[in-house]
């Protein structure tokens, strides 16, 4: 019998080498195999929404959570950057005149819209007569406006009625969106956007009031964008978002709850916060035409006092927020940082101003409120009031009555969530004799004239004119806010975002992969 | 036949104009402000009562009805207010998500159902208790628990199916089947159950019978029996609950397709009737109720196949 020993050494040696080149072979073979799908593979931005777009007609879009949609297929004439500071966009340079009603706008020559028309002087023109006549969400933002003419195919006049320091940031905004002026009143519009956008809507690839599929506009002018495609899923329900994110789904997702966001957190998921809301309490008959009671400021106070912000937004909002006295929000000029503990809680304080006022003996006061509200607050919010003496009854009213019972002078005050936006649109929402939420045309002898210095001063002025109206609005206690409410946006650790000043969701440039 | 499906037919027109006015009265009365909603809170006066008149709201209701019914009997069912998306093409794309939930738990439900009743109809004992003590806790159980168990299982701990979002079966069978899997589960526990005990009485209900007596001393196989005799008269009860359960799905899911953010008739028909959108509303009344008459007529005529004393009546 012949024993065949291979030598051991050599045997060894062999299959090291196997071993080597079959690594090798299967590291090539799975490089080469990667390479070109990962070359072909598209890099992708999945953001989970609350909100579907109403119509792709710029003159209907609305501006918030929805705003993203929008800047994906339109361009806005001026670029509003995340710290709030405006860019140029469509519009190159811009400036107004000695007395801030005429503004005129210098456009890029080499903008074209995707229905292969270029963008010029005439397209401004159509848009702002569509956007006026159209009666959209935001008609209210070109209400100033006096004429939009074409000097030439890049020039564009704006005549402004009188100084509107909010116009600008208008023109970054819903205002702002460009559409190509063939498309403008057409069916097609609705479903189909016609702008010069970084990217274009797939129709094929989008669920209408599900999902909607955007991919980039290779003809774009400007700066590329670093996803080659972005889908909105619309998911209404948190449980949902919340699942959605977990899950890889989407790459990022607002949670409406403090509760959710902790969720997330725990998930691993990335806190992006921004501050953009408000929760409190707004008095509207601050003359007392309803209730005398409202029309004393003492009462006023005396509800600011009463109410421990600290340990409502720890118990509800698991200290996800900022307590604050004041409307005003951070990045605005009218901010003042010590407004946010001017009433400190105070409850003696509370009941002597009561006393003082006559209402030493108790008070009753009925706060419209709606099912969106947490009740577990607003619970926590009348349980204090009666620890001051004041008996508040809520009167449950149905979201879609709501805002129309708010202003209809039938309620002296109300519990409600407001956005923060830049001081003249805060001004014309809350301050103003006309303002939307000044339901009595409530005024005094300080504020018409720290308007006039906001609306038409040096930017100086107008940081100054804005900071002491806001103190005057707090002094008087106009209103009576708990807290600022951190938005609970999540990203994955594939995405990083910066949040956009004074907006409830990042706008669409602000995405970008982690490095 | 021919007179049935007539008589049928008018009845249909009378129910879709009764359903319609009254559903359009209501909804009118009960929507709110929509120009308001629309325009969001920061609107003027003006803007709202301008949208009013856009939209025909400062008209009375019966002239609003009117209105919409002789657009509907030119085939027109309108835009909706809100999207501005049209009426039709808008139902059409969120008709099939339901469907394919609402037929999936039939199917689904009716292989289950079928199977277990029967079984614990024909084994009885511990069996017949086992499946009863399931029936009742499958009946107790929310749907919506079930729905949040399947997700956090399999679609975020093992990926095996996403956790939301609904694929058309054109664009790709697997895709559809993949996302509404989970939630025909998640909807089927509530049907199963119910199904289960209709099913279970009737088929030992159906044992009991002479006629069933008399075939097994005419040596005919049990299977026979059961599968040709047996289960075609008990599945004339068990029909009319499948039936209900389909009618109550359709927009009975809205839990299940807001988990799984589903676009269907469902989470439609509240989003829609909390905006005011009048349009897209009573659209989908008319489906919704076309939908019911047309199960109701294809039950008849199940029934009447199943069982011919049905049919002479």
């Amino acid at each position: 019998m012949v024993h065949l020993e291979p030598a051991p050494a050599r045997k060894k040696a062999t299959s090291m080498q196997r071993r080597q080149f079959l690594v090798t072979a299967i590291a090539t073979t799975a490089l080469l195999a990667a390479v070109p799908a990962m070359a072909q593979e598209p890099l992708s931005l999945k953001i989970g929404t609350t909100v579907e777009p109403r119509s792709f007609d710029p003159a209907q879009a609305q501006e918030g959570t929805q705003i993203p949609y929008y800047q994906a297929v339109y361009d806005t004439l001026l670029l509003r950057e995340p710290d709030g500071s405006l860019s140029p966009m469509l519009a190159t340079q811009w400036s107004y005149d000695d007395s801030f009603t005429t503004l005129t706008l210098t456009l890029r020559d080499d903008v074209t819209f995707s229905d292969g028309t270029t963008f010029d002087a005439d397209d401004v023109v159509a848009s702002f007569a569509h956007f006026a006549q159209a009666n959209g969400p935001q008609v209210n933002t070109v209400s100033s406006v006096k004429a939009v003419n074409a000097v030439s195919p890049t020039e564009v006049v704006i005549e402004l009625k009188e100084p509107d320091p909010a116009f600008l940031i208008y023109l970054s905004n819903a205002a702002g969106f460009m559409a190509s002026s063939e498309s403008l009143g057409t069916e097609s519009l609705v479903t189909t956007p016609v702008g010069s956008g970084p990217y274009l809507l797939d129709k094929d690839g989008t669920t209408v009031g599900s999902r909607y599929h955007f991919v980039r506009n290779e003809a774009y002018w400007g700066r590329k964008l670093p996803y080659d495609e972005v889908d909105f899923l619309v998911l209404s329900d948190e449980t949902a978002r919340l699942n959605a994110l977990r899950s890889g789904q989407v790459n990022t997702a607002i949670m409406s709850s403090a509760a959710a966001g902790a969720e997330a957190a725990k998930a691993g998921f990335t806190l992006v916060p921004n501050e953009s809301d408000w929760h409190g309490l707004t008095f509207f008959d601050r003359a007392g035409t309803l209730n005398p009671a409202l029309g004393d400021v003492r009462v006023r106070q005396a509800v600011n006092y009463a109410l421990d912000r600290h340990l409502l937004l720890e118990s509800f909002e698991l200290g996800q927020g900022s307590v604050t006295d004041q409307i005003w929000g951070k990045a605005s000029l009218g901010f003042v940082p010590e407004l946010d503990e001017y009433y400190a809680y105070d409850p003696d304080r509370a009941r002597a101003l009561l006393a003082e006022a006559g209402y030493g003996n108790g008070l009753k006061l009925t706060i419209p409120v709606t099912t969106i509200f947490d009740d577990a607050t607003l619970v926590a919010v009348q349980q204090m009031l009666l620890d001051v003496g004041i008996e508040a009854e809520y009167q449950e009213i149905p979201l879609a009555d709501f805002f129309g019972e708010l202003r209809s002078g039938k309620q002296g005050m109300t519990y409600m969530w407001f956005f923060q936006p830049t001081d003249w649109q805060l001004i014309n929402q809350f301050i103003a004799p006309d303002a939307t939420w000044n339901v009595f045309d409530s005024s005094d002898d300080v504020i018409p004239g720290l308007m006039d210095k906001v609306q038409a001063g040096s930017d100086d002025d107008r940081r100054v004119a804005a900071q002491e109206l806001n103190r005057h609005i707090v002094e008087q206690a106009w209103f009576a806010p708990l807290y600022r409410v951190v938005k609970q946006l999540f990203v994955d650790d594939k995405t990083t975002v910066v949040p956009q000043a004074e907006q409830a969701a990042p706008s669409i440039y602000n995405y970008a992969p982690a490095s | 036949m021919i007179s049935f499906l007539a008589r049928r037919l008018i009845s249909s027109i009378v129910l879709v104009l009764a359903v319609s006015f009254v559903g359009f009265v209501l909804l009118s009365l009960a929507s709110g402000d929509t120009a308001q909603n629309m325009l969001g809170q920061n609107a003027t006066q003006q803007q709202i009562d301008t949208k009013n008149v856009e939209l025909g709201l400062d008209k009375p209701i019966l002239t609003r009805y009117v209105v919409w019914l002789s657009a509907v009997a030119q085939g027109d069912f309108g835009r909706s207010w809100f999207t501005g998306e049209n009426v039709i093409q808008s139902l059409a794309t969120r008709l099939p998500v339901t469907l394919s939930l609402v037929t999936g738990v039939m199917i689904f439900a009716s292989i289950i159902a079928f199977s277990l009743g029967s079984f614990a109809a024909i084994r009885r004992g511990k069996v017949d208790r086992v499946v009863q003590v399931f029936s009742a806790l499958g009946f107790g159980m929310p749907g919506f628990l079930v729905a949040l168990f399947l997700v956090t299982i399999f679609s975020i701990q093992l990926g095996w199916f996403p956790a939301t979002g609904y694929v058309p079966p054109q664009v790709s069978p697997g895709g559809w089947l993949s996302t509404v899997a989970l939630p025909v589960i998640a909807l089927s526990v509530n049907t199963i159950a119910g199904v289960t005990q209709q099913v279970r009485s009737a088929v030992a209900e159906t044992l009991e019978l002479d006629y069933i007596r008399t075939l097994r001393s005419r040596g005919l196989p049990e299977r026979v029996i059961i599968m040709k005799h047996v289960l075609r008269n008990a599945a004339t009860p068990a029909l009319t609950v499948l039936a209900l359960q389909f009618v109550g799905l359709l927009g009975g899911a809205v839990v299940i397709e807001s988990i799984f953010a589903l676009p269907g008739l469902g989470t439609m028909a509240v989003t829609y009737t909390e905006r005011g959108d009048v349009p897209v509303i009573m659209g989908l009344i008319v489906l919704t109720v076309l939908i019911v008459v047309v199960v109701n007529l294809l039950v008849d005529l199940a029934v009447g196949w199943l069982n011919p004393k049905a049919r002479i009546e």
